[in-house]
């Protein structure tokens, strides 16, 4: 009891300390940004059991290749290793020689670094490992692809400008469907921003990016005949730049699976062991 | 025949009796429970890291302009070049998950206090030294936050009075970190694990002179309450190792990068700054006491450095701060309120830590604010721990005579 008294006394100087030197002080600096997090998606790749879908990486791999590629390389992936997913050799060249290059060469894009610096005033990020490389994962790419605004939605920004008189209660509107932040000055700023013309983004860090929207719906005609819906196309690039991230993830899972059998097999057996020789001494 | 080889060597280097003295025979308290399985884990992720480390140093290129190919050419080239580079990337974050046990286990049991001070100093030294290796290893892939993290890291030198700016320049091997701070980093992060490993002989060496601590934190008669290390701990050990490796395989096969920053998956930009430049979670805590001395103004920094290094080198002297009769905390109820207090805390600081230096939380409240806060918490501990014992608050229980 005494020590609890003590302990209560010291615990209040503590308290006391703690509010003087936590809070008292003002801190070094403060801060805020734009884009929200991505909806998750199902990628039939994900978890322990998933596996790429590989109509899905060759569909991919015809819009990386038609679409994305004028921009962006894919550059730690030549044209040669998709044949690991079921393209022939004959529709490797194929594509390869579509870009003026030859099979065993790596997808680099043609586009000139510096002419892309010129339009777009910055180079276009490499996609081998864009999966990786960006918190949200696959979920971000696909929200980056499918995260431009809609015929709605433009329309919807179009109107509050059309008349020349802009309204609270449209900026509001505007701002919850576009996740633009409770701020309406900041809301208002983004609208002008999108009005202009500039490319917006939902899942933008910052909103604002300088990629123009890259696919709409219907831009490319799938060899499997697959109707090529926005969704459907995103969908597919992003499965196909996961597999460019990682071509031996499957592998690393396959074998995962039977190592962890394995260990776990011989945990019980080592744990059985335990058991056996600890029983010869008396508790 | 086996037996006339180890006759011959035996006579010459006596090897089965130091098998037999420092391994086999060696006497163990029969009640330790499972938190003294991590200091045979640790070992063991060490050896992980040495193996997969020189398998990697096969294909890895410490170049500015070629390291962070050479790792992608590893997870795609190299025949299970993938499993080597995932099993070292996750080895480093199991290395600490271990070691962290391994010595909130002895700040529990009262391992630290007498005769085994010697023993603990060298724990701590193996600590240090095992923050800086994975702290330079992680700067080899060369990617973001390598680079950044680096950056930030060397450039707390800068606050050493007079010399710092000059100290910086000399660790980067030029005026930015760049190419030569790359190669002495290889340099180090191949050297200092070896130095590990021989820190890790004495500290066995030690252990072996005073024998282990138990959960009763007693003395105890040796021929009565000890068994033979083997087969009884060599067997619980194994155990231990196989139920660690089902969960440290299961993230190297499962999710790789579960612990990884997605920033460093770009390569190093020295002209880009990323948003937001985290450390890998092991030195969150630490970094967050760093940042949280931010009211010295010019001292600021210097105090900040001081206050994170002394975070770990208080443990040098808790031996002497814990003035309790008894060692372990099972008969000490304050202290044990403390140490979960103190538990609680480092995870606090490292919610801290992860979070950026200029955040609000509790709707407007800066960060910092709470870092601060869990920093006097942090070196309470001690203090406390030093008050209650030295001025007899805590009446510890009665501890038993015999296990
Ligand atoms: C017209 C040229 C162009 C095309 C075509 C193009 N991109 Fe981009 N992309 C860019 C530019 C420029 C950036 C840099 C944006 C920035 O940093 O503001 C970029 C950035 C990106 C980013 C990164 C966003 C970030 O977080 O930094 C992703 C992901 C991306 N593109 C995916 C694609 C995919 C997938 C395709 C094909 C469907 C594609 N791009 C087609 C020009 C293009
Ligand atoms: C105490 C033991 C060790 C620890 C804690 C450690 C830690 C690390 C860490 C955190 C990384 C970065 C991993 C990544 O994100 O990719 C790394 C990389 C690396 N380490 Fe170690 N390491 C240890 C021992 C060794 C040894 C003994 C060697 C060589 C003999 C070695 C060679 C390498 C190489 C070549 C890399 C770069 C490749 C890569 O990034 O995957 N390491 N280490």
């Amino acid at each position: 009891m005494k020590s609890w008294n003590g302990l209560k006394r010291w615990g209040g100087w503590l308290a006391a300390a703690i509010t003087a030197v936590g809070l008292g002080l003002p801190p070094a600096s403060a801060l805020a940004s734009g884009g929200v997090a991505p909806p998750k998606q199902d990628w039939t790749f994900s978890g322990v059991f998933g596996r790429f879908d590989e109509a899905s990486l060759k569909r991919g791999a015809q819009v990386a290749v038609e679409v994305c590629m004028s921009c962006h390389s894919i550059k730690y992936i030549k044209f040669d290793h998709l044949r690991s997913f079921g393209f022939s050799e004959a529709e490797v060249k194929a594509m390869a020689e579509s870009q003026g290059k030859t099979k065993k060469d790596k997808m680099i894009s043609g586009m000139d670094p510096q002419a892309a610096k010129d339009s777009f005033g910055t180079i276009p990020p490499d996609l081998s490992l864009m999966t990786k490389a960006r918190k949200g994962y696959e979920d971000y790419t696909y929200g980056i692809l499918t995260g431009y605004l809609n015929d709605k939605e433009k329309e919807m920004v179009e109107k509050i400008f059309a008349d020349g008189n802009v309204l609270d209660p449209e900026i509001k509107e505007a701002a919850e469907a576009l996740h633009l932040g409770h701020d309406l000055e900041k809301a208002k700023k983004s609208l002008e921003r999108i009005h202009r013309g500039d490319n917006f983004n939902k899942y933008f860090p910052g909103n604002f990016l300088a990629m123009p929207q890259p696919i709409s719906a219907g831009q490319v005609t799938f060899a499997d005949g697959k109707e090529s819906s926005l969704e459907q196309m995103a969908k597919d690039v992003t499965s196909f730049l996961a597999w460019a991230a990682e071509p031996t993830a499957m592998e690393r899972k396959s074998a995962g699976v039977k190592v962890i059998a394995y260990l776990v097999l011989l945990t019980i057996m080592l744990y059985a062991v335990k058991r056996r020789v600890w029983s010869r001494i008396p508790h | 025949m086996f037996k006339s080889i180890m006759e011959w060597v035996d006579a010459r280097l006596p090897i089965s009796d130091l098998i037999k003295s420092q391994a086999t025979e060696y006497p163990t308290p029969k009640n330790l429970n499972y938190w003294w399985n991590f200091g045979s884990l640790a070992l063991f992720v060490l050896i992980i890291q040495l193996a997969t480390g020189i398998f990697l140093v096969m294909h890895y290129k410490p170049d500015a302009a070629l390291a962070f190919d050479s790792v992608e050419h590893i997870m795609r080239d190299v025949n299970w070049g993938w499993l080597l580079r995932y099993l070292h990337a996750n080895g480093a974050t199991f290395f600490f998950v271990v070691v962290y046990i391994h010595i909130l286990r002895g700040m529990y049991y009262g391992s630290y206090r007498s005769p085994r001070e010697i023993l603990w100093w060298i724990g701590i030294i193996i600590f240090f030294l095992l923050m800086g290796t994975a702290f330079m290893g992680y700067v080899l892939p060369w990617g973001q936050m390598s680079y950044w993290g680096a950056a930030v890291i060397t450039n707390l030198m800068s606050a050493v009075p007079l010399v710092g700016e000059d100290l910086v320049v000399w660790v980067w091997g030029g005026f930015a970190v760049g190419d030569p701070t790359l190669n002495r980093f290889f340099s180090l992060h191949y050297l200092l694990p070896f130095v590990v490993f021989g820190a890790v002989f004495v500290h066995l060496w030690a252990l072996h002179a005073v024998h282990s601590n138990n959960p009763d934190g007693i003395d105890i008669d040796e021929h009565k309450d000890s068994l033979p290390f083997h087969p009884y701990f060599t067997v619980k050990d194994l155990y231990g190792v196989g139920v660690f490796l089902i969960i440290y395989c299961g993230f190297v096969f499962f999710a790789p990068n579960y612990f990884a920053e997605p920033d460093n998956y770009i390569e190093a930009n020295p002209m880009q700054t990323p948003a937001h430049i985290v450390p890998e979670w092991y030195f969150l805590p630490f970094y967050a006491i760093l940042r949280s001395i931010d009211f010295l103004g010019s001292f600021s920094k210097l105090a900040g450095v001081l206050a994170m290094v002394g975070a770990i080198a208080i443990l040098f002297v808790l031996p002497w701060l814990d003035r309790s009769p008894a060692r372990s905390f099972r008969y000490r109820p304050l202290s044990r309120q403390l140490f979960w207090l103190f538990i609680i805390d480092c995870f606090i600081l490292g919610w801290v830590g992860y979070n950026p230096a200029d955040a609000t939380v509790f709707g407007g409240m800066p960060i910092v604010f709470v870092g601060r806060a869990a920093t006097l918490v942090y070196f309470g501990y001690f203090f406390l721990l030093w008050l209650i014992t030295a001025f007899d608050i805590e009446k510890p229980k009665p501890t038993p005579t015999s296990i």
